[in-house]
């Protein structure tokens, strides 16, 4: 089917002539290569998300509101997103409108009540570059800081190196504007009542339980137009210091900033640290292995080659060689990147001295290549602004999270050896994705703020462009998965999304949900979210990102 | 009723079903202003089984549950029933503390646990769990954070409802699951701790969060049968100071302050009548305490755990005290005749089974919101001045300023004492207290925890988040059985 002039007449009546667009060049650009998560270009490469039928503009939450009136009124799907960063923004059915909310960029900063107003097309960078100016910062998602900060807090989970000190985006949400599927709006908490944006919750049950819990509903509930994000202490200058030659920019911050690379000498001893760090949740400005994601052995040489501009990736294998850094690389075979932020000297000197003890206790020591000025102010610009997202895919192009653990940590760290040699064996084996040296583990300290739960995945490289290196990722894929099952470690981080589009770029059909859900341990949960998608999405207009199993699908007594 | 108290005995046995009609009076009214109603049953719970089918029997029926899970007193009026043939569910005697991880900190409960033995059972294993201020002896842990009281430690909440995390509950239309990230694992704790999953993740599963159904619902959505609760190390060290002033104001700069660089593990301001309710033993005692404490005082507390206790304790004291200095306050260890470790002690352990609030003039009735700090003034002001208006004595006004969910919000509360025994005192207070909730409502006061008549004045204010509110509650007790009429819907 598709979009009559007459309909689209009335889409181009709400955002005005400039706003939409039927350009099959302008639509294209709005496809996505179908894969499991983020966007890791996954094995299915041959796939596309569906052509949109329209691609809409909206600029404020009214016009939102009448587009998606129109599109129950015409039964059209639709789709809403704004730096586009994974397929899950993107429509999964022929008959469907792209939403794109470029458009709908306001920001404030409320100084005072620490926190700020934020519409979609507010990024990272950006509320960060306006928080900062007045002592303040945000809590910056494993997305990188190019992507829609409204995107990570309303619509997917939202945790980073930071979210140990500044919270996972779900737990900074205050009030919301929000057009359920159905063109209703809903405004949450204090924000309904007309008295500030500063509580999401309530009055009685809080309403945004239907659309943001573990996970945000990666716009099937509707389309979040404004929000408000708890914002916290910056003890640093009003702008964001950075010097340096691309691709070096460095950070070069006051002494109450410090980085260090805490290395630990056995899993056993790095989980325990980890549990003292969440003992004492007021250490870590952040925490977050990164590094480690170019490998085992390549991490100290491809730090060195980022740091200085002279040099370039084919100076690898050489520097791999360098005694020096062969070494360093060795000390910091298990290891995590920490900052600490002293709001005064004196808590500077605590924290310091906690991290010390920290390391005392669990034999632990900072490695001293990482303390190089140069490579300290590079890891300060990296961690604290997360920019450099284009790092994700030097090697090869293309990665996936693979091995994304279970929260637990006791439970992952005791099993990282085995899980590291797996990987070693079949990059030495198959030439299909990266030999890095098995253990390319990387992610948070903790997903939840204070600790709690860490979010852990192996980094795996793979060539996009050859068929044979997606086939083999696949495959390596499957069988960690497996591996995985087989350890009671539940379902990999990059196959979070498996279940919630199909291979063919295409929404499940209730029937294909129906029968992996009724799987489920407790597939009663699902049933309720049919419910709420049947009262809130009465004509299922936003795809299969929302799982729910038909209620008479599951028996009870 | 006759049948119904027979099906009832069948389900939990004749000694757990009550239609004395004298134990019933009790369950007819609480220390609020509510109408009261009496219940047509009472029945006692011991496990989830026998919740799930009186839930079930009670959609059959189309019989009122009320569910209540503390021991009385009970202030809020939210465990009387709104319509009449309603029964009473009493989870007072589920009582188990399931579990205590002390690796991950989550100790798992019933609702029938309370302050004093959970935090018995925790000390034991170097844990413990936040606290709201002086909880009664009776209170039930679990309705105490599903209701959102405010704790002492809100700098410490990431997330709104923290500690809560998993639960297990029993729909309003008798389906039962888990919550969280236990929803993802089998409907039985044994089996889910013998694959390490130790219900530390509430959020969830996947883009619902399940237990924000729960949560400030008094229950009309479903009953809790058992939570899982993030606890804290124990310290090794725990001191309160006081920061005093003459008026509300000057505290808000330090407040601010204080929580924008995440210092103290409590911070509180309250005036100087509340903390002599909290303090006073009796009502003489607070009418002294009232004539000699500071008219106003911010309360901080600082602790140290297993790590470093004394170098965090005095980095902090330090700091803190610079700061109250930056804004020409004061942070001392004591105030005249009190001594930090009184006010502390008097804070984080349960009162008795009376509230200490009744302390003062024998019953009381609270007024309490969410706003910013910066509206907190405003708001106490106009309370002096609707007070005065109203005949009631503004000096007998006590405050309470809590920040919670780090600081995004503050929990402001106004303790208004009154002389049960006095009609006029009774009266007056009653006017004050519904006078003044309209004052507030429309000065833009929040009403989170909509008890009693605050719940159509707030809901009343944005009439798409109430039909919301009423389809949720359609999914989940599509009969209308759980706690009718409360919230408006």
């Amino acid at each position: 089917m598709a979009l009559d002039k007459e309909k689209y007449q009335a889409f181009e009546d709400i955002v005005g002539k400039r706003n939409i667009s039927q350009d099959p060049g302008v639509l294209e650009t709005y496809r996505c290569i179908a894969q499991q998560s983020s966007a890791h270009y996954g094995p299915y490469v041959d796939h596309m998300t569906p052509l949109p039928q329209a691609v809409i503009l909206p600029g404020s939450t009214e016009e939102v509101q009448n587009i998606i009136k129109l599109c129950n009124k015409y039964k059209i799907q639709f789709k809403a997103s704004t730096t586009f960063w994974s397929a899950m923004g993107f429509i999964g059915s022929d008959y469907a409108v792209q939403i794109d909310m470029r458009r709908m960029k306001y920001l404030e900063i409320d100084e005072k009540n620490q926190m700020a107003i934020i519409e979609p097309h507010a990024i990272g960078a950006v509320v960060q570059a306006e928080a900062m100016k007045v002592g303040l910062n945000l809590n910056v998602p494993g997305v990188g800081c190019s992507s829609s900060v409204l995107a990570s807090t309303s619509g997917w989970v939202g945790f980073g190196p930071s979210s140990y000190f500044m919270g996972c985006a779900g737990e900074n949400l205050l009030g919301a504007e929000w057009v359920l599927p159905d063109g209703r709006i809903m405004r949450t908490g204090s924000l309904g009542a007309g008295a500030g944006w500063f509580c999401g919750e309530g009055p009685g049950p809080s309403a945004r339980g239907i659309a943001r819990g573990f996970a945000g509903s990666a716009g099937t509930m509707g389309i979040c137009c404004r929000l408000a994000i708890r914002l916290h202490p910056w003890p640093g200058p009003a702008n964001f210091p950075t010097e340096g030659t691309i691709p070096a920019y460095r950070a070069v911050l006051p002494d109450n900033f410090k980085t260090y690379t805490l290395c630990f000498p056995s899993w056993d001893a790095y989980a325990q640290a980890f549990n003292l760090f969440f003992e004492n949740q007021d250490i870590l400005y952040l925490g977050h292995r990164q590094f480690n994601m170019f490998g085992r052995d390549a991490k100290g040489a491809m730090v060195n080659i980022l740091t200085d501009p002279d040099k370039q990736f084919c100076d690898l294998p050489e520097l791999m060689k360098d005694p020096y850094i062969k070494k360093q690389t060795e000390l910091m075979k298990i290891d995590i990147q920490v900052v600490i932020a002293g709001m005064t000297k004196r808590n500077m000197e605590y924290k310091e001295k906690a991290i010390d003890k920290i390391l005392e206790l669990t034999g632990g020591w900072k490695n001293e290549m990482m303390l190089k000025p140069e490579i300290v102010n590079w890891v300060l610009m990296y961690l604290l602004r997360l920019g450099h997202k284009n790092l994700n895919y030097t090697f090869c192009g293309a990665y996936e999270g693979n091995y994304g653990m279970s929260p637990n940590h006791f439970v992952t760290a005791p099993l990282m050896e085995e899980a590291s040699e797996i990987k070693d064996k079949w990059a030495k084996k198959y030439t299909s994705i990266a030999d890095t040296g098995g253990d390319s583990d990387m992610g948070s300290i903790s997903i939840i703020g204070g600790g709690g739960a860490t979010g852990w995945e192996f980094f795996v490289n793979f060539d996009a462009y050859d068929k044979d290196s997606i086939k083999g990722t696949k495959e390596f894929i499957d069988s960690t998965q497996e591996w995985m099952f087989k350890k009671g470690l539940g379902v990999d981080m990059g196959r979070w999304n498996a279940d919630l589009r199909k291979s063919d770029g295409k929404n499940y059909s209730q029937e294909e949900h129906d029968a992996m859900y009724i799987k489920m341990p407790q597939p009663m949960f699902l049933t309720y979210n049919w419910k709420i998608r049947n009262v809130f999405n009465p004509n299922n207009l936003t795809g299969s990102y929302y799982r729910t199993l038909t209620p008479e699908k599951l028996k009870t007594d | 009723m006759g049948n119904k108290k027979n099906e009832l005995t069948k389900i939990v046995g004749s000694s757990n079903v009550f239609d004395d009609p004298a134990i019933l009076e009790n369950y007819s009214k609480d220390s609020s202003f509510c109408s009261p109603m009496i219940p047509r049953l009472l029945v006692k719970v011991n496990n989830v089984n026998e919740v799930q089918k009186i839930v079930k029997w009670a959609n059959k029926t189309n019989t009122p549950l009320i569910p209540v899970s503390s021991g009385p007193p009970h202030y809020k009026g939210d465990t009387v029933a709104s319509v009449p043939e309603a029964v009473i569910i009493d989870l007072s005697g589920m009582k188990k503390i399931i579990s205590i991880n002390c690796q991950h900190r989550i100790c798992i409960v019933e609702p029938g646990v309370t302050y004093g033995e959970l935090q018995k059972a925790l000390a034991k294993e170097g844990l413990t769990l936040s606290t709201s201020m002086a909880p009664r002896a009776t209170k039930s842990v679990i309705t105490s954070i599903l209701e959102a009281e405010p704790r002492l430690n809100g700098l410490s909440q990431w997330e709104f409802f923290d500690p809560l995390r998993c639960m297990e509950v029993v729909w309003g239309d008798g389906n039962r699951m888990f919550t969280g990230e236990a929803a993802q694992g089998p409907l039985d704790l044994e089996k889910q701790w013998a694959s390490q999953k130790w219900q530390v993740a509430g959020n969830g599963p996947f883009s619902t969060d399940f237990f924000r159904m729960l949560t400030m619902s008094q229950g009309t959505m479903g009953i809790v049968a058992w939570a899982s609760l993030k606890c804290e190390i124990l310290p090794t060290i725990h001191k309160m100071f006081f920061v005093p002033a003459q008026r509300p104001e000057q505290l808000n700069d330090f407040v601010r302050r204080v929580v924008r660089l995440r210092f103290s593990d409590e911070l509180m301001v309250v005036n100087g009548f509340y903390l002599a309710s909290l303090l006073g033993e009796n009502a003489k005692e607070v009418k002294q305490l009232k004539a000699e404490l500071p008219a106003w005082v911010a309360l901080v507390g600082i602790l140290g755990r297993k790590l470093l206790p004394e170098e965090r304790l005095e980095s902090q004291q330090l700091d803190i005290a610079d700061i109250a200095q930056q804004f020409g306050l004061r942070m001392t260890p004591s105030l005249p005749g009190i001594s930090g470790e009184k006010v502390l002690n008097k804070l984080i352990n349960p009162s008795d089974e009376k509230c200490w609030k009744e302390t003062a003039k024998g019953a009381f009735e609270d007024i309490f919101f969410l706003t910013t700090l910066d509206k907190t003034t405003m708001f106490i002001h106009m309370a002096h001045m609707m007070a005065e208006k109203a005949g009631y004595p503004a000096s007998d006004i006590g405050v309470y300023i809590q920040p919670k969910h780090r600081g995004s919000c503050y929990h402001l509360e106004f303790n208004l004492p009154y002389n049960p025994d006095c009609t006029k005192s009774t009266q007056t207070a009653k006017d004050f207290f519904k006078k003044a909730s309209k004052e507030f409502s429309d000065m833009g006061a929040y009403f989170s925890r909509p008890y009693g008549i605050w719940s159509r004045l707030q809901l009343n204010k944005d009439a798409q988040s109430t039909m919301i509110l009423k389809d949720l509650k359609g999914i989940f007790d599509p009969n209308n059985i759980m706690n009718p009429g409360k919230l408006a819907v």
